[in-house]
């Protein structure tokens, strides 16, 4: 059974279309990644996910059943644009919206106290909301999303406003969640955050989803046709047959994409090698990779990215 | 198959607790909560001793070379003032009289004095001196100037030949008698409606505005969206109206509390006097607060909606024209009802949710009220108080997710047929 079931879901806001048609299933154990530019439809389906908004057409399946409001209380969700009570103080709040998802008043203040101390924000516990930093205050609505233990953590752009820190450490939590066997989904605008954390993704563009499957079908079916090199000297190779694109940085940097599509010819990288030790250029890095995730929505989306 | 989803009274509790403990414990809260009633305390007490002043207990000096003038006038004064004031007579004075008298009153030592020199034309009217000093008030010297007004009017009249009981039967003040009338509890019934209506007017401004008002902050704060993920609009605003409106219930009731310790102490009833009494039976004081919680609930419903509809502080000030109107319109039916409360214009007025409240507690109070049509106005005031509160949900749900800017009404109409 799968957590969520979203079969061809579509929306229209007057005359834009948010979503067109998305369909896709989270198991439970894993993580999935949604992913596009903002302004994609992300937020959108998310939505619809939760039952704020409901789609024009297609279904909304949560835990195998039809959506319906009551199942919201094994769901947890932080959105895109955080809201807390400003009066209010933390743990108070995290009580709170603890209760709201059915908890008694004594189970949330235990669970908030190990919460506030495994995010090691502790001390910020009696204070109220208005007096805390941005990123404690997204500790906290992270905490308050995950305080009644939900099968489901539906997270909109979890990360962005957080310090490489603090990013690593929710991180590390959600992928503890997802081991510990609960279903998680975020949102991201930035690819490379998620290719180490996700299971599946869906790529999508434009409300349309332009890539979707998991982490490991969608790079095993690109070929190995990127190379990142590192030189000093002569940067003709650069412009070897083999070559299709080649990006050269400062510091002797370049990012180099191969032609062959995998298929009919096979990338190479050899001959470049050899033309860059025949003309003497000194390598000091050379690495053949498949392209990251960010460079496969380029491709897919032709170059064409508004974000 | 979907389930049908309940209403959850526990969601609807724990929101209105948390709107309520937030307000209550706020500073703002307990300095108006407290300091309303001591003003308002100070204001009466103050008021009931100006009004006790104006018996005036001032010290007078009267002179006059005719004695007898002198005397009468003292007489009436006495009996004017329930010897309230401290009258002294010199007659005849002396030469030295004026300068004493005016060195008291600038010694403050006399408030006033009334110097009388009677005309040496018979039937004239005698020459009239009266010097006050700052102490002096205005009450004294108008008790004055009635009291001289009638001893001259007798004194005439006698002078015309009538006898002295003529005159005094002819000058009693005039009793009016009530006693054969059926006793008539308009007065009160009057009086309980206006205290109603002010109470309610009072209340739906300060906190049925502070319903829609927690609701455009929900917005601002973008809390709204993790609570619609959690739980049902209508919830939310029902948990609204009922904590919101209970910050203001405890500030009434703590207002009236005041009152009622203010009206048993003797002060109060030395300012409304004998006549003063207002009796109100249990069954009146019952319907009172089925009514005002009624009344309340629904404005506060509309303030929801109101709420619902709009993104700032200033959009809602133009629309609570919407919660002044029925209001007013009330008012405008108030003397209809009260007039012939059992016509039929009457009876449908009062059954108008909007007007229930306080038309139908009015019909209930001046007359015998069929108790079908009580409970139908019940029924339908608490229907048209869910309808609304559905309603107001409905907007808010939709329309949080279009903010920035003002919904149109055919937008409005569309988002009603959102689920």
């Amino acid at each position: 059974m799968s957590t969520v079931q979203l079969n061809n879901i579509r929306k229209v806001y007057e005359s834009k279309v948010a979503v067109a048609g998305l369909s896709l299933r989270i198991e439970p154990g894993t993580m999935f990644g949604l992913l596009g530019p903002n302004g994609s439809g992300k937020t959108s389906s998310i939505r619809m996910m939760i039952g704020i908004t409901v789609p024009d057409s297609g279904e909304v399946r949560l835990f195998g059943q039809s959506f319906h409001r009551d199942l919201l209380k094994r769901v947890g969700y932080l959105p895109e644009e955080r809201g807390l009570y400003k009066k209010m103080k933390v743990l108070e709040q995290i009580v709170f919206m603890g209760q709201l998802h059915g908890m008694t008043s004594h189970d949330a203040e235990t669970r908030g106290r190990r919460w506030c101390e495994r995010l090691q924000i502790a001390d910020a516990m009696p204070k109220k909301t208005e007096e805390l930093s941005k990123g404690m205050q997204q500790k906290i609505q992270f905490i308050t999303a995950l305080i009644h233990e939900p099968e489901l953590i539906i997270m909109d752009e979890p990360f962005t406003g957080l310090d490489p820190v603090n990013a690593a450490l929710l991180q590390d939590t959600l992928v503890e969640l997802r081991n510990e066997g609960k279903a998680v989904l975020f949102s991201t605008h930035r690819m490379d955050q998620v290719e180490k954390m996700c299971d599946n993704i869906a790529l999508i563009h434009r409300g349309n989803v332009v890539l979707q499957g998991t982490m490991r079908e969608i790079k095993s079916s690109y070929p190995r046709n990127r190379v990142e090199v590192v030189f000093e000297g002569d940067n003709s190779f650069l412009r070897n047959a083999v070559v299709e694109d080649a990006k050269e940085f400062g510091g002797g940097m370049a990012t180099i994409k191969l032609r062959g599509d995998g298929i009919t010819s096979h990338p190479d990288a050899q001959p470049l090698l050899a033309q860059a030790v025949a003309n003497g250029t000194r390598i000091t890095r050379f690495e053949v990779k498949e392209p990251t995730l960010e460079e496969i929505f380029i491709e897919q989306v032709g170059g064409n990215v508004d974000a | 198959m979907p389930k049908a989803d309940s209403i959850s009274m526990r969601n609807i509790w724990l929101i209105a607790r948390r709107e309520y403990l937030e307000r209550v414990r706020t500073k703002s809260f307990m300095v108006a909560t407290i300091l309303i009633p001591l003003l308002m305390g100070g204001g009466i007490t103050a008021s009931i001793l100006i009004a006790r002043h104006s018996k005036s207990s001032s010290h007078l000096v009267v002179v006059s070379t005719s004695e007898k003038l002198g005397n009468d006038l003292q007489q009436q004064l006495n009996r004017d003032t329930d010897g309230e004031m401290q009258v002294d007579l010199i007659a005849p004075p002396s030469d030295r009289t004026r300068s004493a008298l005016d060195a008291d009153l600038k010694a403050k030592n006399i408030d006033a004095f009334l110097w009388i020199t009677p005309s040496t034309i018979a039937g004239a009217r005698p020459q009239l001196d009266y010097r006050q000093g700052s102490s002096a008030d205005l009450a004294t010297r108008n008790t004055v100037r009635d009291a001289l007004g009638k001893v001259l009017v007798r004194d005439r009249l006698m002078q015309q030949g009538m006898s002295g009981k003529d005159v005094a039967q002819m000058m009693a003040p005039l009793q009016m008698s009530a006693s054969n009338a059926p006793q008539d509890n308009t007065g009160a019934n009057f009086a309980g409606a206006y205290v109603l209506f002010f109470l309610m007017y009072l209340v739906i401004m300060l906190y049925g505005m502070n319903v829609a008002r927690s609701i455009i902050e929900e917005k601002t704060s973008r809390v709204f969206e993790v609570m619609l993920a959690t739980i049902k609009p209508g919830e939310m605003m029902a948990g609204k109206v009922i904590g919101v409106g209970s910050v203001g219930l405890t500030q009434v009731g703590i207002w009236m509390l005041f009152a009622v310790l203010l009206t048993a102490t003797p002060l109060m009833s030395h300012f409304l006097g004998a006549g003063g009494q207002i009796t109100i039976t249990a069954a009146q004081v019952g319907y009172f607060i089925v009514y005002f919680l009624l009344g309340y609930l629904l404005y506060s419903s509309i303030a929801a909606g109101l709420g619902a509809m709009t993104n700032s502080e200033q959009e809602l000030q133009q629309l609570n024209i919407f919660l002044v109107m029925p209001l007013a319109a009330c008012m405008v039916a108030l003397p209809l009802v009260l007039n012939s409360p059992s016509s039929v214009y009457s009876r449908i007025l009062s059954l108008l949710p909007p007007m229930t409240p306080l038309l139908m507690y009015m019909r209930i109070s001046v007359s015998p009220v069929p108790l079908r049509e009580i409970l139908a106005s019940i029924v339908l005031t608490s229907a048209t108080i869910v309808c609304t509160l559905w309603v107001a949900s409905r907007i808010y749900r939709v329309g949080i997710l279009m903010y920035g800017k003002k919904p149109s009404i055919a937008e409005l109409l569309r988002w009603l047929k959102y689920s």
